[in-house]
């Protein structure tokens, strides 16, 4: 069947508009979320709809439903976490609200699809040179700062040279070290001299951190991007108003207000209410109030948003391999999907790698089960009798992950005691100090960075200590290899040292959970972080 | 007598905020983590810890951030926060104007109804009213506030949609939007903070009215309500200000759990958001703000009380 076919509707099948009001409801709630027709189909025929109607009713129901986007109105965002820390320096983004409102206010060279392959933003082309060492970017012409300077080189030079350099304090110093230097070619023209080849580095010129600020100044909130700033108050809101000057086609909103409800229940009530139209972090607790209240919508996009248990390497228990061994057979990966997450969330197999990462992800790798005998064998073998886990919530759910295992482990006689301890100062004090303790990892743009950054040897985060050289030699090798069946068997290599030898234990992933308005239309799916990796607010229109 | 009493009472209240600030100074310096290390968070690597930590200008040891705090505080210079980089006094200005307008409008709202009430079951002690009255404050004390406050969202914004379910200010509102908008904090603050006051003022009644002085006049037959208006309220003043006092410094510091549960940028939720960031002399100004607020409301209550009391006037 070509794609013509596909798309016209078929004679004599029950179309979109013959469908009764609740089953209309849920085709239509299908198509809003962005559901692919594949997925669509598949939810239909699963209720017993022939595939033919099931065509029939996703094609009709788009055309029903594939309005012009209409301009006007504005947005209140609930965001989870805001304080007097809140940021419009680009380089210390730290937190949705940051991302959110950088996203707003700036733009980056590039954009990530929901697809993650990297788009032309300030950037209209990026190319490498033979063997991925010199990356020459063309800037577009006729964009302008809020304040009506016009964007050049200069702008784009400063903004990048501060993620270089001793002296710099950016987030993501460390994700772009792989550059040496940014050269000015010509007023329009800038190319990234490498420390080491890296095919990937549009996609890491689309983090939130590397939002382009005017030359000279440290994010005083002037721009290029499609709102403008009204006003800013840190751990309070932000109002944002349309770029009429934008140099795409510019916002549907004529405003958005950025602001966070940190208290989860009164977030999930505020959207509930009708207070705010997006609402971030929705905790698993909360699923069916939000699924099955009026007016507002769950978006769940799946993410490699880890739930870790860090075993350190260096320090016992860790250091023993059946120890590990034992604490990864002991994950119910299956109910802990089901139960904990809700089934919002995809099985781990003790790599950070998965399905959302594409091409990239290993499907070879077999899948590690859960199996307390194996588990009970490997603890016996290593010797130890008990340990202590520190936990925190550092992600819904994680918690629940360790008193599942600690319950299991109980019935294979093996004392898993659990610490638990407050999220403030977590990172400072307790992961990557104590032997055992719990992590979550946003989903970086590529495998490569999602395992450089945790698993690389020597790496600032590497939070098992686990170094392992034949795993930095693929790690360079594979950001220079270009034929993809080559570049797969690294990636594969790369995920079954990290499944066999790493002193990680991640039973799943969690989609990212977000809470949207019924009327919020053409919502990004981008899975880098909440709300469509905060890509929404140029794109989005109200119905 | 009077003045020197008074005067006595306001040095104290400086000895007090000195020794808060050096509390405030060594627990907040005890929490694991500094600022560099909380805004870098999960990102953190030893080189940007350093690169941030002497662009903060915290490689000096403590006793001389403190007092150099200190001098600055003296001439009313807060200071700069260390994590946003925004000078405290703009940090705290707005939410102190919140707090204040919360604080101030919850008072208006629960004193008058608390005394009222008070004296309206001390009058009628034993029938249904003072009962439900009682049983009624004794439930709402018992209650978290939190629990109140979600209660009250579930019916009043998210089933009936009759109010915000959060205190969103927009900064141009009027009057009555302001008071829509605050609707429902003021409400689970006015249950909250009301409680209390009844029950001490009906108390503080009773305990008079059990008095000689009070047993004489009903001897002589005065009616029952001249006996608590004019006798027995004056002598029960005392405690029910120092009661109403303590509420109040609650409102202004103490209100974290509703501002949080509300969204409402108050100042109570700024330390605590302090707190969480590591950034010192934000923390340390909300502390001594809330410290003198006490200091201040205590200082009212007790020169209310002495004049009210002529007995309190003479020092023993």
């Amino acid at each position: 069947m070509t794609d013509e076919t596909k798309n016209k509707p078929v004679r004599g099948e029950i179309s979109f508009s013959e469908l009764t009001g609740g089953d209309k409801a849920l085709v239509e709630k299908a198509i809003k979320r962005g559901y692919t027709r594949r997925e669509a189909l598949k939810i239909m025929m699963a209720t017993g709809v022939t595939m033919a109607a099931a065509q029939n009713i996703f094609t009709t129901g788009q055309t029903a439903m594939a309005q012009t986007p209409k301009k006007g109105g504005s947005v209140r965002m609930a965001s989870n976490l805001h304080g007097p820390d809140d940021q419009l320096d680009p380089p210390l983004f730290t937190s949705t609200i940051d991302y959110t409102r950088g996203r707003a206010t700036y733009n980056s060279m590039i954009q990530h699809s929901n697809d993650l392959v990297p788009q032309p933003e300030l950037a209209e082309t990026f190319e490498p040179n033979a063997d991925a060492t010199e990356w020459t970017f063309k800037i577009r012409q006729g964009v302008e700062f809020h304040d009506g300077t016009p964007l050049t080189a200069d702008d784009i030079i400063y903004s990048m040279n501060r993620h270089l350099g001793e002296e710099s304090t950016s987030v993501i110093k460390s994700v772009l070290a792989s550059v040496q230097e940014w050269k000015k070619m010509g007023s329009h023209e800038v190319k990234a001299i490498m420390n080491t080849p890296n095919s990937d580095l549009p996609t890491l010129l689309g983090l939130f951190q590397t939002k382009i600020v005017k030359n000279e100044t440290t994010g005083d909130g002037i721009g290029t991007g499609p709102f403008t700033l009204e006003t800013f108050e840190p751990g309070v809101k932000s109002v944002h108003k349309r770029n009429e000057n934008y140099w795409r086609e510019g916002a549907h909103l004529d405003a958005v207000e950025i602001t966070a409800i940190t208290d989860p229940v009164a977030r999930v009530n505020a959207l509930l209410a009708g207070d705010v139209q997006l609402a971030t972090s929705i905790d698993p607790k909360a699923f069916r109030q939000v699924e099955e209240a009026s007016g507002v919508t769950l978006l769940s996009t799946p993410a490699a948003l880890q739930l870790g248990i860090c075993c350190l390497k260096n320090a016992e228990p860790g250091s023993n391999d059946d120890f590990v061994k034992g604490m990864q057979y002991i994950q119910d990966r299956e109910r802990i999907v089901k139960r904990v997450l809700k089934n919002k969330g995809s099985i781990g197999n003790d790599t950070p790698i998965m399905s959302a990462h594409g091409p990239d992800f290993c499907h070879e790798l077999p899948q590690r089960p859960f199996d307390p005998d194996q588990a009970k064998f490997h603890f016996e073998k290593s010797g130890y009798s008990s340990a202590e886990l520190y936990v925190a919530p550092v992600t819904p759910g994680i918690e629940d992950v360790c008193l599942l295992a600690q319950a299991n482990c109980a019935k294979i006689g093996f004392d898993l005691q659990l610490k638990k301890v407050p999220t403030d100062g977590y990172w400072g004090a307790i992961w990557m100090n104590e032997p055992l303790n719990v992590v979550t990892w946003n989903m970086r743009p590529t495998a490569n960075s999602q395992m450089a950054i945790q698993f690389g040897p020597g790496a600032a985060w590497n939070d098992t200590y686990w170094n392992n050289e034949r795993m930095g030699e693929l790690l360079s090798a594979s950001l220079a290899e270009t034929d993809p069946d080559k570049r797969h068997t690294m990636y594969c290599e790369m995920q079954t040292l990290i499944h066999e030898g790493s002193g990680m234990v991640i039973p799943a992933f969690s989609n990212i959970n977000d809470g949207i308005a019924d009327n919020v239309m053409n919502m990004p799916t981008v899975p880098l972080g909440q709300l469509g990796a905060c890509e929404w607010p140029e794109f989005i229109w109200l119905a | 007598m009077m003045t020197q009493m008074v005067l006595r009472r306001i040095a104290i209240g400086f000895a007090t905020l000195i020794v808060v600030s050096i509390i405030v100074f060594l627990a907040t310096s005890i929490l694991p983590g500094d600022v560099a290390q909380i805004i870098l968070g999960q990102s953190a690597t030893p080189e940007t810890l350093a690169a941030l930590r002497a662009e903060l200008g915290m490689d000096q040891p403590g006793y001389v951030r403190y007092f150099s705090w200190l001098g600055n505080m003296a001439v009313g210079d807060l200071g700069i926060s260390k994590a946003g980089g925004a000078t405290i006094a703009s940090l705290i200005g707005g939410r102190m104007g919140n707090t204040m307008v919360m604080a101030g409008l919850v008072a208006l709202i629960s004193i008058p109804i608390s005394i009222a009430l008070g004296l309206w079951a001390a009058m009628h002690p034993g029938t249904w009213l003072d009962r439900v009255v009682t049983f009624g404050t004794m439930c709402t004390i018992s209650v978290p506030e939190f629990f109140i406050a979600t209660i009250l969202v579930l019916i009043l914004a998210v089933e009936l949609h009759w109010l915000p379910s959060t205190a969103y200010l927009t900064g141009n509102e009027s009057f009555t939007e302001l008071l829509r908008a605050l609707a429902m904090p003021l409400l689970t603050l006015v249950i909250v903070v009301s409680a209390q006051m009844i029950r001490m003022t009906r108390a503080g009644i009773l305990n008079v009215m059990s008095s000689p002085y009070i047993e004489m006049a009903i001897l002589k037959g005065v009616p029952r309500r001249r006996i608590i208006l004019r006798h027995a309220f004056f002598n029960a003043i005392g405690p029910i200000v120092n009661v109403i006092a303590l509420n109040l410094a609650y409102l202004v510091s103490g209100v974290v759990i509703v501002e949080t549960i509300f969204a409402y940028p108050g100042l109570a939720k700024l330390m605590i958001d302090g707190v969480q960031t590591r950034d010192l002399p934000l923390v340390q100004a909300c502390a001594m703000i809330f410290c003198g607020t006490y200091v201040l409301l205590i200082l009212l209550a007790d020169v209310a009380s002495i004049l009210s009391n002529p007995r309190l006037r003479q020092p023993k």
